[in-house]
């Protein structure tokens, strides 16, 4: 009688508690890189055929973000972020050594669900992506580029704040280009899904960050050349191009 | 052949009987549930015997029961079980089985009810009524059909009637999961006066009266109440006045009803369970004091039910004033993204400004008629529910800097119209077989307007941007247009119901029942003349039920298994802060309850199972309790005999365990276990209670959630669902003095 009464029990108990809402939320290790290609002292040609050696390459980078939704061409207009389609996370901001190909890890596991991701996002901010401002130096590089025999030495110190704003002329647009845009590279074409195995990588490839400057159009200086940190001035117009240059710059895998 | 007037007048003098014979009424045993009632007569289960040859002496009150529709009908008399703590009115929908209470939203907040496997939020799922008199607030801006039951003094409450599920046609809409019915009566008679007094600060003093001679339904009561709330910003005031006069006519009785109410409370809201983790919050803390709100109702009601020749006609009026204001925060720092048509901000908060006003009116009516057919009773009845509301509801969201609306998200004004007509019969076929059940046809009426109808434009004028408005006043291309908009509707859905009886066997009873429930749809989903605005539910069930006894112990027990299907269910959505249109879901289980009445004890246990998935994909229901177990229990005896007078004492237990409930992403949240427990002690006029809610001190999630939300406890944004809760309360222990003055 007691089996009968169990047996019964457990019929009636388990398909209740069983079941699930679907996906699942899991935790993930991170870790960011430069290319192998790119090291300290090795030189590689830009697209004004710049011989650039670099000796320092840092890349402050806020977060990374992994969104289901696919990425799109054109220029549509789309908020910075909206909650929901978020897939991925890794918050722990990092300082990236762009001139090493090893594995830096971010500081705190990332989150995410175990759904599959189609874009990516990484955030380029010391503080809110929509703070007025930041004095974060964002992105930190030295070296020299070198050209029919002149060799120019640079220094690159950015920020992403309101000098990166462009002059907005449309007053029905007035909050078009909002700072967190400025700071946010998206869409990064990706496709991976969050798992408790394995690892998120990100890439970034220093080259590209480079790819389009004019290294003669730097402030003429004695010794080292430094970047404006503004958007008027084509060297430093072309490097924040290239620090947001989703399809280039940046890769996101991951790494089992 | 029993005549009605002898029938009525019966029910009025066992009451009447009740009241002035047995001052202490809850030392008869419980009543059995009258699960097959015999339609020929309407009197109610605590009914002695009368002289029917002189029923002109007696005076004539009381009023007609309703009928059983099986197992699912639990129709529960408080009685002894008020030894259990009851916080709130709510709380007395915990005798009915399966049901389980939360609230994330303060002490003002209405409770989100779950009950056999739905989540029947603040009352969209469930018909709730006091007196007849409708509770569920059409058109309400948080939930459509929001039903606050604060404004009930418990102690008050003489039954409730939960049915669970849509087999009776007189359930109208939001009738979904179910029904309950409150219905007051007050067995203390005199004058009496209660002051608690508890930990976080809690005052509340109670005053009840019934005057000796008037039956227990002729009463009144008021309280007020204030506490500083346990942890942070919890705080809360509330008034509340009751009253209601029964009063007999020839051949029947009448009741007037009044109630007014008034709340403004602090609700700490939901937290991040990371936050938590972290120590950046407290477990009671709160991640924005701004949040709380108020609530008022003032309503009048006024019934009578008469007999004329074979026929009883019931009629009821009523009218309530209804007033609402919410601010919750769900997300913190996320919803509030640029537009390029917007000034530059960053994000400025996402606390809701909710505020609904209502005003409904409305009446039921109904006749039934009672005959003999084949020797058999059986009885037919028609009848009627209209209402008429009118509501204002507005939501804004507000900044966390300057505590200013930033944004204005709805603006509605509507007025809503619901009839609905039923026919009911009470056929006997055979002595052990019975049919019970009817049809329903429910009109509804929408005439809304959207006072903030165009909210995004493409192409705006040059001249007049829109800058930073919510509600604009120009269309595409910078055509001028009014910022509102209006739309009006009907739609009628036809809601068969009926049930199967079979038995009574040596007290076991069976029942088979299949209906059809509805619940009219947001008028924010109001579109011009576009029909269907309410979700279906079919449900079905199989029921047996025991009734019976050993030597003076009244046993009750139930098994049901269940069935239901919505085609539009609603789930909940933290950026709207209320629940939202999904698809259809299911939902198949099994309840398990039993009673055990004896003269010093009364014991009540119930267990429901339930499994809740979406149609569409299978997945589980998120937040839907599966597993619910509750026991309530009072033993009460004459302890000692002091200057001629006993000394009686009670002592009551309530025992609630939810298992894991399955959340978003394929999470389960924590189980619930608490002991709610109550010892008290009257002698003579005095009475001394300590109450303890929570006895163990357990530290609970009461709600749990995953979803996204910002609260700038990390360096960015975190747009990855998380777990979020709302904290249990922890011991509440409230000790009370009371005093009785004129009382039998």
């Amino acid at each position: 009688m007691g089996r009968i009464v169990f047996a019964i029990a457990t019929a009636l108990v388990a398909p209740a508690c069983l079941g699930s809402t679907g996906s699942e939320l899991v935790t993930f290790e991170a870790s960011a890189a430069g290319v192998p290609d790119v090291v300290a002292g090795r030189p590689f040609v830009n697209g004004r055929g710049y011989v650039v050696t670099l000796e320092r390459a840092w890349l402050r980078v806020g977060a990374v973000f992994l969104s289901r939704t696919a990425p799109v061409s054109g220029g549509q207009t789309r908020e910075c972020y909206a909650s929901g389609g978020y897939v991925g996370e890794v918050l722990s901001g990092l300082d990236v050594d762009l001139l090493s190909s090893a594995p830096q890890r971010f500081a705190e596991l990332g989150r995410g669900t175990r759904d599959r991701a189609r874009s990516c996002e990484v955030w380029l901010t010391g503080d809110r992506v929509d703070a007025e401002n930041d004095k974060t130096v964002i992105l930190d590089a030295k070296g020299t580029a070198i050209r029919g025999g002149e060799v120019i030495p640079f220094e690159a110190k950015l920020t992403i704040g309101k000098n990166r704003v462009p002059q907005n002329d449309d007053p029905t647009r007035p909050g078009a280009t909002p700072l967190c845009s400025l700071r946010i590279v998206s869409p990064i074409a990706c496709d991976v899904a969050p798992d408790t195995t394995g690892a998120l990588r990100l890439s970034i490839d220093a080259r590209n960050v480079f790819a389009n400057v004019e290294f003669a159009d730097l402030p003429p200086a004695e010794g080292v050349r430094k970047f404006l940190d503004g958007s008027e001035d084509q060297p430093s117009l072309n490097v924040f191009s290239g620090m947001r240059a989703a399809g280039g710059t940046y890769a996101v895998t991951w790494i089992r | 052949m029993i005549s009605w007037i002898t029938s009525v007048a019966r029910t009025a003098l066992a009451q009447d009987a009740r009241a002035q014979e047995h001052p202490n009424h809850n030392e008869h045993p419980y009543p059995a549930p009258n699960p097959d009632a015999d339609p020929q007569s309407e009197e109610g289960p605590d009914s002695v015997g009368a002289d029917e040859k002189n029923p002109a002496t007696v005076v004539v009150h009381g009023r007609a029961q309703a009928v059983s529709r099986g197992a699912s009908d639990f129709n529960v008399r408080v009685g002894e079980l008020a030894n259990v703590p009851r916080a709130n009115a709510s709380d007395l929908l915990k005798l009915a089985p399966g049901i389980l209470l939360t609230n994330a939203a303060g002490e003002g907040h209405a409770e989100q009810v779950f009950l056999r496997g739905f989540d029947a939020r603040e009352g969209q799922d469930i018909e709730f009524s006091l007196g007849g008199m409708p509770i569920n607030d059409a058109g309400n801006l948080h939930g459509n059909g929001y039903a606050d039951l604060h404004f009930i003094i418990p102690e008050l409450v003489e039954s409730i009637r939960v049915l669970e599920g849509p087999f009776d046609p007189r359930q109208g809409n939001y009738a979904v999961a179910g029904s309950a019915q409150y219905e007051l009566g007050l067995d203390r008679r005199g004058l009496t006066g209660k002051y608690s007094v508890g930990n976080f600060g809690s005052h509340r003093t109670l005053l009840l009266w019934g005057p000796n001679g008037a039956n227990r339904h002729t009463l009144g009561g008021a309280e007020l109440y204030t506490t500083d709330g346990f942890g942070t910003n919890r705080a809360a005031k509330r008034g509340t006045a009751m009253m209601q006069y029964e009063g007999a006519i020839e051949g029947g009785v009448f009741r007037i009803l009044g109630t007014a109410y008034g709340t403004h409370f602090s609700s700490a809201g939901v937290l991040r369970a990371d936050d938590v983790d972290r120590g950046r919050v407290d477990f009671f803390g709160t991640n924005d004091n701004r949040q709380g709100g108020d609530a008022s109702r003032f309503s009048m009601s006024f019934d009578v039910e008469k007999r004329f020749s074979d026929m009883l006609y019931l009629g009821q009026v009523f009218i309530t004033k209804r007033s609402m204001r919410l601010r919750e925060n769900f997300t913190g720092f996320l919803l509030d993204t640029q537009h390029p048509e917007q000034t530059p901000h960053a994000q400025r908060g996402d606390l809701l400004d909710l505020n609904v006003d209502a005003l409904t009116m409305g009446l039921r009516g109904a006749a039934r008629y009672k005959t003999r057919w084949f020797k058999l009773p059986q009885e037919f009845e028609v009848g009627v529910l209209a209402r008429g509301d009118t509501t204002d509801g507005s939501q804004y969201r507000s900044s966390t800097a300057l505590d200013v609306p930033y944004r204005r998200e709805t603006d509605l004004g509507a007025d809503l119209g619901n009839v609905g007509l039923y026919a009911d019969a009470t056929v006997k076929l055979l002595p052990w077989l019975g049919l019970r059940g009817g049809v329903r046809e429910d009109i509804f009426f929408y005439n809304v307007l959207d006072r903030c109808a165009s909210k995004s434009v493409r192409s705006p004028s040059p001249n007049n941007p829109p800058g930073d408005a919510s509600c604009l006043s120009q269309s595409d291309f910078g055509q001028y247009r009014e910022p509102v908009g209006r739309v009006s509707t009907a739609s009628s859905v036809t809601l068969p119901r009926g049930s199967l009886i079979v038995g009574p066997f040596r007290g076991f009873q069976m029942n088979i029942s299949a209906g059809k429930g509805a619940r009219s749809i947001d008028p924010n989903y109001i579109n011009q003349d576009r029909a269907q605005p309410f979700a279906e539910l079919a449900a079905y069930e199989g029921g047996v039920q025991y009734a019976g006894g050993i030597d003076d112990i009244s046993l009750v027990a139930r098994s049901i298994f269940f069935s239901t299907h919505v085609d539009r269910d609603l789930i909940f959505s933290e950026v709207a802060g209320r629940n939202l249109l999904s698809t259809g879901t299911s939902r198949s289980g099994w309840v398990g309850t039993l009673r055990a009445t004896g003269t010093w004890f009364d014991e009540q246990a119930s267990v429901t199972l339930v499994r809740s998935t979406f149609d569409d994909t299978g997945l589980l229901v998120p937040y839907v309790p599966d597993v619910v177990v509750r026991n309530d229990n009072s033993v009460h005896k004459d302890l000692v005999s002091f200057r001629g007078s006993p000394v009686r004492g009670s002592l009551g237990t309530g025992i609630t365990y939810v298992g894991r409930r399955p959340l978003p992403y394929g999470q389960r949240s924590d189980t619930i276990f608490t002991l709610d427990a109550q010892a008290s002690a009257r002698w003579s006029a005095f009475e001394l209670t300590v109450s303890s809610s929570n006895v163990f001190d357990a530290r609970y999630k009461w709600s749990e959630y995953n979803y996204t939300s910002d609260f700038r406890g990390q360096a960015q944004p975190t747009l990855v669902p998380a777990r979020h809760f709302s904290a249990g309360p922890p011991r509440i222990v409230m000790f009370t003095f009371g005093i009785n003055l004129g009382g039998t």
